[in-house]
């Protein structure tokens, strides 16, 4: 047991070193001459990729807002004219039309058999 | 903190130079951060520049100055993880696991049997990149910013939102991991070295 915790904890010891070796082998980064213009190009492409998104957002708006001002439009006109088309429903229609008609059904019967000879 | 709050609160309002500043302020700090986090040093400026990009767009959402370095470290440790989490699925492919001479070489180094020169040091960075790619990012991040950067589990905790106690399990957890990691490529060198 304690032979295992030796071992355990000089596996810990070396991880520690390793990482302490990792971090000296980092070299310390100087920033390139090109590093902020760069940055700048991206902060500005990305300006101008949400610009075109805005547009189109406030393009596609539009459209929809005109869209539904001609729907509107058009549904008030249909109800302008609405003296001229049948303001009932289709059943409505059917069940008028029927309603005179004899609720006095022929009882189906078998067509009579032949005489027998 | 390397700037002061009034710094901070113009270039939160849309001043240009005042972020200009802010970024000549912070960016040799967060490009060696992100050196050590992701241990690639041919892509640490790109990274960066992905940091400040986001710095840029989100610090009106800062709720004040005090917090602005937690807040710029949260956003370093996001963009290494982001940059790490693409660059596995694009090593997944390939061979991740450690070659034989990163495992003695590592071994060498955590026994401190070499000298290190520059190509050494390159070999280290290669060979803890190549042992820490066996963990996930999440606790590649972690790990590195507490053991390589050495940030205390106060600060851990404003970067992460987390308890201390929560941060402590999630530490220790990931060590073990990287710890069982290191244990497994030491034994896979050893057997395939007895081999021969």
């Amino acid at each position: 047991m304690d032979h295992r915790n030796e071992i355990a904890g000089s596996d810990e010891a070396r991880l520690d070193r390793l990482f302490e070796a990792y971090r000296a082998a980092c070299p310390d980064i100087e920033p390139s001459a090109a590093f902020m213009p760069q940055l700048w190009q991206k902060i500005e492409a990305r300006q101008g990729m949400s610009l075109v998104f805005g547009r189109l957002a406030r393009n596609l708006a539009t459209a929809a807002l005109a869209l539904s001002l001609l729907l509107g439009l058009a549904v008030s006109i249909s109800g302008s004219r609405g003296s001229q088309l049948p303001s009932e429903s289709y059943a409505e229609i059917l069940a008028d039309e029927h309603y005179n008609a004899s609720l006095d059904f022929e009882p189906l019967r078998p067509a009579p058999l032949a005489e027998p000879r | 903190m390397l700037v002061d709050y009034e710094l901070i609160r113009r270039a939160r309002e849309g001043d240009g130079p005042a972020f200009n500043q802010l970024v000549a302020a912070y960016r040799k700090r967060i490009l060696g951060t992100i050196a050590r986090l992701i241990g690639r040093p041919e892509d640490v400026e790109d990274v960066g520049q992905e940091v400040f990009l986001r710095l840029y767009y989100s610090l009106d959402q800062l709720r004040s100055a005090e917090v602005f370095e937690p807040w710029l470290y949260r956003l370093t440790a996001n963009a290494a993880y982001d940059y790490l989490r693409k660059r596995r699925r694009r090593m997944e492919s390939r061979m991740a696991d450690l070659s034989e001479q990163q495992v003695l070489l590592a071994d060498a180094v955590a026994g401190e049997k070499i000298d290190r020169d520059e190509s050494q040091k390159k070999r280290i960075r290669e060979a803890v990149d190549a042992l820490l790619d066996r963990v996930s990012e999440e606790d590649r991040v972690l790990l590195t910013l507490k053991e390589v950067e050495g940030l205390s589990l106060k600060e851990l905790g404003e970067i992460y939102h987390v308890k201390e106690n929560a941060l402590k399990v999630r530490l220790f957890r990931a060590r073990q991991r990287v710890l069982k990691a290191f244990t497994a490529a030491h034994k896979q060198a050893a057997g395939v070295s007895s081999l021969r």
